[in-house]
């Protein structure tokens, strides 16, 4: 089974998820219209991701009173809107908020892009996975453990940036080496 | 649906002192000629001004333009310009900030805000899709640019974008910006001419999004230059890594005032990327970019959090200063974010105002207590308070710069290293074969390095991508070595270009980033892709290079309006050198190469006016209406205002 993940360490709050989710479904750019929502915690400037975690057993597969709600092959929840009726139930009962209404009053949910995700496609930061479930688990547990080695939850003063800011400046020096006698 | 081509985007046009909000459709023709952002801007200040005027008086205008791939997915595309005639330099005064106001801005259907004229009291303007409101603000001012965002998050909903000023623009500090989002600061003097208008700020949501009149093309091509940055080891080894810190290793910080500038084996301890690494929380970006070129830093001494402590104010505040304490330059960072005041005009006024103290040039007497040691941080953070606020001798930094130096007396101003009022440390002719003095001198709103300086040389794209550089030279980008005044043309161009389309320029300033697919279709080949792809008008290379040479002529002719003649396209050097042989030779060879550039830009060699007939071939004749054979009277910077009479002035 395939599963779509995130690493919300991983996420900057860029928003190129949401433009390329809206465009897909669409063609148009517009946060509004995503399936994926970053929501952006102003203090600090980190980010919350909503989106669909395609539950197993599905909050709005079953309120749904016309069974317009089916999973498909890719694992996805997708909406048949030839029997939608727009009564926007699946929405109230998501437990995450995954589901937002379009501008006709109609639910809209992500639907994994039939087994392709372009969000996934486009996140720069690795931080929106899609693959098996043991290799999205895996991708999981290397970036919590990665975190907690170096100290990322919690700890003033952390190693980890220090010194992949210290391979950053030694990697410029070789670049520069690289560059030594270049011909342009 | 808000596409260029279809006159469906609106330009805003606040009028505060009838408390009236017009608007105006976008015409596909004037996207033809100007593009957007910038280019807009500098159009309408050009029409609706008369000049000259103080910057300071209710006839100056503010235009926000936020660029024509606003909101789109190509990314870094959500800069929002910003322009107004700076009360610090009396020149065409603009820049842009980051932020999501600009893609706020598309989504209610806007191009463009022109904010004219002067409300009666303390006010706001929220706008939501068609609906704008003009509203009290008296409990929003004084606030700083923090409290600012969240008070109007708490009222408007936290998905909305604002722009607008801290405390320093609230006291007319001459270099106080527009802040957008708490940590995005644009267009230095720009926060005061705000103030002037007596508006807090504008708060925006939209709802609308964008479509481009060929979606399919227009996304292909953008993911394709997404894919540029996500692949390159540079941007995922060293810039989503360190940011703008890579300039200290790269850029040369100056120490002390510019007496001497800092090589990468020089850097004092408490000056590395990776002392600032220590500080840090995690990475963000403006909206829309892959770069992560912002770091987000805790401060557990005062329990803040802050965001961009860019290499600008690392050098401004910190080793220019003499100052080495990475915690205390990061303070002064978010101080002056939250006072709402640009960072190299505040570090290099203190940076002069202690070189100026160390040669006996200002008295202890007239410091107030104040102290001008070098390296004294904490009597900096004392020090960038007090000009937030014009108290005691901030209120006379906070003049900035040159404005400064005229305060302290005529003679000192042969240290203010500034062209036109903005400063940018000196360098010598020889340094980059002119490229760098010649910058400083054309830049149309005075010194500084993001007119076209970094791009004449492409020095950073090397580091990136060679092989792109190589491919950019075959297609005819002018070499620096062999032609550097074409080379700066050319790289205004891409300035004004990225400028107009709402492109960031980079953090670290490269080509890759200001000129979409230049990495591919060199040299605005793909630019030229993609505005057809999203307006759905023919568009050429040669178009849009014409497009940045009218903005560019025309933002010289608002200059020329407010005074700006050849003699002001000069260069500056510590006046102990100046007198010596070596510079004057080098003061010879700048004139000829200012001459050079006029002549190629189309401008009178004599009188630095742009020329009717080029005005002309650009189709932009009535520029040259309202300047030919015309004089203004010649500038010596802003009309300053005496002392006491700005609002907290001691």
């Amino acid at each position: 089974m395939f599963v779509l993940g995130v690493i919300y360490e991983n996420c900057t709050g860029c928003h190129l998820c949401e433009l390329a989710c809206s465009y897909k479904h669409g063609g148009t750019f517009n946060p509004l219209l995503s399936r994926i929502t970053i929501l952006t915690k102003p203090e600090v400037q980190t980010s919350v991701q909503v989106y669909c975690l395609q539950c197993n057993d599905a909050a709005c597969e079953r309120v749904c009173p016309v069974d317009a709600i089916k999973r498909d092959k890719s694992g996805a929840y997708v909406i048949d809107y030839s029997r939608c009726i727009g009564c926007r139930e699946c929405a109230y009962a998501c437990p995450f908020g995954a589901i937002s209404f379009d501008f006709k009053a109609r639910p809209i949910k992500c639907d994994l892009c039939g087994g392709e995700p372009e969000c996934v496609d486009v996140c720069p930061h690795d931080a929106i996975i899609f693959g098996p479930e043991e290799k999205v688990s895996r991708e999981l547990k290397r970036a919590k453990a990665t975190g907690v080695a170096y100290g990322i939850y919690g700890g003033a003063e952390s190693p980890y940036r220090r010194k992949k800011a210290e391979e950053a400046e030694n990697f410029l020096r070789e670049i520069w080496k690289r560059n030594e006698g270049l011909e342009l | 649906m808000s596409a260029l081509s279809e006159g469906e985007s609106e330009i805003l046009f606040i009028d505060l002192s009838r408390g009236k909000a017009v608007k105006q459709p976008v015409k596909p023709e004037d996207t033809k000629l100007y593009l957007g952002g910038r280019g807009f801007n500098s159009k309408t200040l050009f029409e609706m001004l008369n000049g000259p005027i103080d910057p300071l008086s209710v006839e100056n205008i503010i235009a926000l333009g936020n660029g024509a791939f606003a909101g789109t997915a190509l990314p870094m595309t959500s800069r929002l310009h910003i322009s107004t005639i700076s009360p610090l330099s009396g020149i065409l005064g603009d820049g842009n900030a980051g932020g999501e106001f600009s893609a706020m801005m598309r989504y209610a259907g806007y191009d463009g805000i022109v904010i004219l004229g002067r409300a009666e009291r303390p006010s706001y303007v929220w706008i939501e899709d068609e609906e704008v409101e003009i509203r009290d603000a008296s409990e929003l001012w004084g606030m700083k640019s923090g409290e600012l965002v969240d008070t109007l998050r708490d009222e408007h909903g936290d998905d909305v974008s604002v722009a607008g000023i801290g405390p320093a623009g609230e006291h007319l500090v001459r270099f106080a910006t527009t802040m957008v989002d708490k940590y995005h600061a644009g267009a230095r003097g720009s926060g005061a001419v705000w103030a002037t208008k007596n508006l807090k700020a504008i708060a925006i949501r939209g709802t609308k999004g964008v479509e481009p009149a060929d979606p399919e093309t227009f996304y292909k091509l953008s993911r394709e230059d997404l894919e540029y940055f996500k692949k390159s080891e540079f941007v995922r080894r060293i810039y989503s890594v360190i940011g703008t810190h890579y300039g200290m290793m790269s850029w040369y910080p100056g120490w002390k005032y510019f007496q001497s500038h800092l090589g990468p084996d020089d850097l004092p301890e408490g000056l590395r990327p990776r002392d600032f690494a220590e500080f840090e929380v995690g990475r963000t970006q403006c909206y829309s970019c892959p770069l992560a070129c912002k770091d987000v830093y805790y401060l557990p001494k005062s329990g803040e959090y802050g965001t961009s402590s860019e290499f600008e104010s690392i050098y401004a505040l910190g080793s220019n200063n003499g100052i080495t304490d990475t915690e205390a330059i990061l303070r002064m960072e978010h101080l002056a974010d939250e006072y709402g005041m640009d960072v190299i005009t505040l570090g290099d006024t203190i940076a002069m105002a202690r070189f100026l103290h160390e040669k006996g040039l200002i008295s202890d007497k007239e410091l107030d207590g104040v102290s001008l040691e070098w390296g004294d941080a904490e009597g900096q953070i004392e020090l960038v308070k007090m000009t937030a606020y014009r108290r005691g001798f901030g209120n006379k930094l906070a003049e900035g710069y040159r404005n400064f130096a005229k305060l302290v007396g005529k003679e000192v101003l042969a240290y203010s290293y500034d062209v036109k009022g903005l400063n940018r440390g000196w360098y010598e002719v020889d340094f980059m074969n002119g490229i760098f003095t010649l910058a400083h001198a054309t830049s149309t709103r005075g010194a500084d390095h993001l007119r076209g300086r970094s791009w004449a040389y492409w020095e950073n794209d090397v580091n990136m991508d060679p092989e792109a550089v190589k491919r950019m030279l075959e297609a005819g980008l002018p070499d620096y070595r062999k032609d550097p005044v074409g080379a700066l043309i050319e790289a205004e161009r891409a300035c004004t270009l990225a400028d107009s389309l709402g492109r960031c320029k980079g953090s670290i300033n490269m080509w890759f980033q200001a000129v979409p697919l230049v990495w591919k279709y060199p040299v605005f080949k793909g630019t030229a892709m993609l505005l057809k792809a999203f307006t759905g008008m023919e568009f050429t290379e040669k178009d849009v290079v014409e497009a940045t040479d009218r903005i560019y002529l025309t933002e010289m002719a608002i200059n020329v309006r407010q005074g700006i003649r050849k003699k002001h396209y000069d260069v500056k050097f510590p006046p102990e050198l100046a007198k010596t042989e070596r510079f004057r030779r080098q003061v010879k060879r700048h004139w000829e190469m200012v001459d050079e550039y006029l002549e190629r830009r189309g401008c009178d060699v004599e009188t630095a006016y742009p020329k009717r007939e080029a005005l002309e071939r650009l189709g932009i004749g009535k520029v040259a209406d309202a300047i030919d054979g015309k004089d203004f009277p010649e500038w010596d910077g802003p009309p300053l205002w005496p002392l006491e009479s700005y609002p907290g002035g001691e």
